[in-house]
């Protein structure tokens, strides 16, 4: 005979489960886990750069690169001094929280303050992988349509902070601001906004002081 | 295109919940609208990935379950069967905030003793 076994069982919990045992390594280490998303191209690996030179003897970083293929980024990050970490997914379009896990041995929380993890360039499959972070950031270019957050309103809402890169092109392409802020606030009001240019600097320092107060909010 | 790591989940989660030696039938899933999933994705992989599995022969149900939410600046109730929209059909602002719309969970399997 047939029968019908109720279950109520969240199929991601095993994710859930690991990520939040990341957390509570990050936590223990007292170390700032910012995540990073956006679409391919969007400058993730760019505005790291530009992060990690600004947080220069001012935070002690680290960074874990997650790509489908190559350690292109992780060579990017560690030409600068700073350690970094290659997760090479293999065809795998986002990050787990497992992989992160897996990672960290690799990466000396201790007396760290700030660890970045750059996520596989996808707006979609990540979404549904928390990974233990304290905020997820979630990036977009003026090189894009203003409409993002429409299209993938997954990724939108569950980031809390947007930062809207190479705004130095604007004079060139029409791309409508005010249109891309309010289509991103639709999907999150509460989205905290940050306007950078990895090319001339704008906007980084507004962006770099929020992280070292976020970070010294959870020292 | 992560619906195969989810559908990998899916199926190893229904093994575990199964009782011993029974034959699982069919899974019921329900999928909440914003959480960007497809459930045909779903159907595709999870017929490729079930061979060779517990969840070999079972079907899967996928239910996209309704949108719940409330208008902020109108307090109207609202209730979506489609994808998610951002304006108040009753006000025209852009304040709905959703209750709901992130379920991604296993609710029930059908067995049967082998």
């Amino acid at each position: 005979m047939p029968e019908v076994i109720t279950i109520e069982h969240k199929i991601l919990k095993k994710n859930a489960d690991i990520a939040l045992e990341n957390r509570a390594r990050f936590d223990e280490a007292g170390v700032f886990v910012v995540g990073l998303v956006s679409s391919p191209g969007s400058g993730k690996t760019s505005l790291l750069e530009r992060t990690l030179q600004k947080l220069q003897g001012r935070a002690r970083c680290a960074v874990i690169e997650g790509d489908v293929q190559t350690d292109n980024d992780a060579r990017r990050i560690a030409a600068l001094g700073v350690p970094a970490v290659q997760i090479v997914t293999n065809g795998t379009c986002h990050l787990e929280a497992r992989m992160v896990q897996e990672a960290l041995p690799q990466v000396e929380l201790r007396g760290l303050d700030i660890l970045f993890v750059e996520n596989v360039g996808n707006l979609v499959c990540p979404s549904s992988y928390e990974l233990g972070e304290h905020v997820r950031v979630v990036l977009a270019s003026t090189t894009e349509g203003e409409d993002k957050p429409l299209k993938y309103p997954a990724m939108f809402r569950k980031s809390q902070v947007l930062v809207m890169n190479k705004v130095d092109l604007l004079p060139y392409v029409p791309f409508d601001l005010a249109k891309a802020r309010a289509c991103a606030l639709q999907v999150n009001p509460g989205l905290r906004w940050f306007e950078t240019s990895c090319t001339t600097g704008q906007g980084l320092d507004a962006w770099v002081d929020w992280l070292l107060e976020e970070r010294q909010k959870r020292h | 295109m992560h619906e195969g790591s989810i559908v990998a989940e899916l199926i190893r989660v229904a093994e575990q919940h199964a009782p011993p030696g029974a034959r699982i039938l069919r899974l019921g899933v329900q999928v909440g609208r914003l959480t960007g999933i497809s459930p045909d994705a779903m159907q595709f992989y999870f017929e490729v990935m079930r061979e060779g599995t517990r969840c070999e022969g079972a079907r899967l149900e996928v239910a996209l379950l309704p949108l719940r939410g409330r208008c902020g600046a109108c307090q109207q109730a609202v209730t979506l069967e489609s994808e998610a929209v951002w304006t108040c059909a009753a006000c025209g602002q852009t304040a709905v905030g959703w209750e709901n719309g992130d379920e991604l969970d296993l609710r029930e399997l059908e067995v049967e003793d082998a």
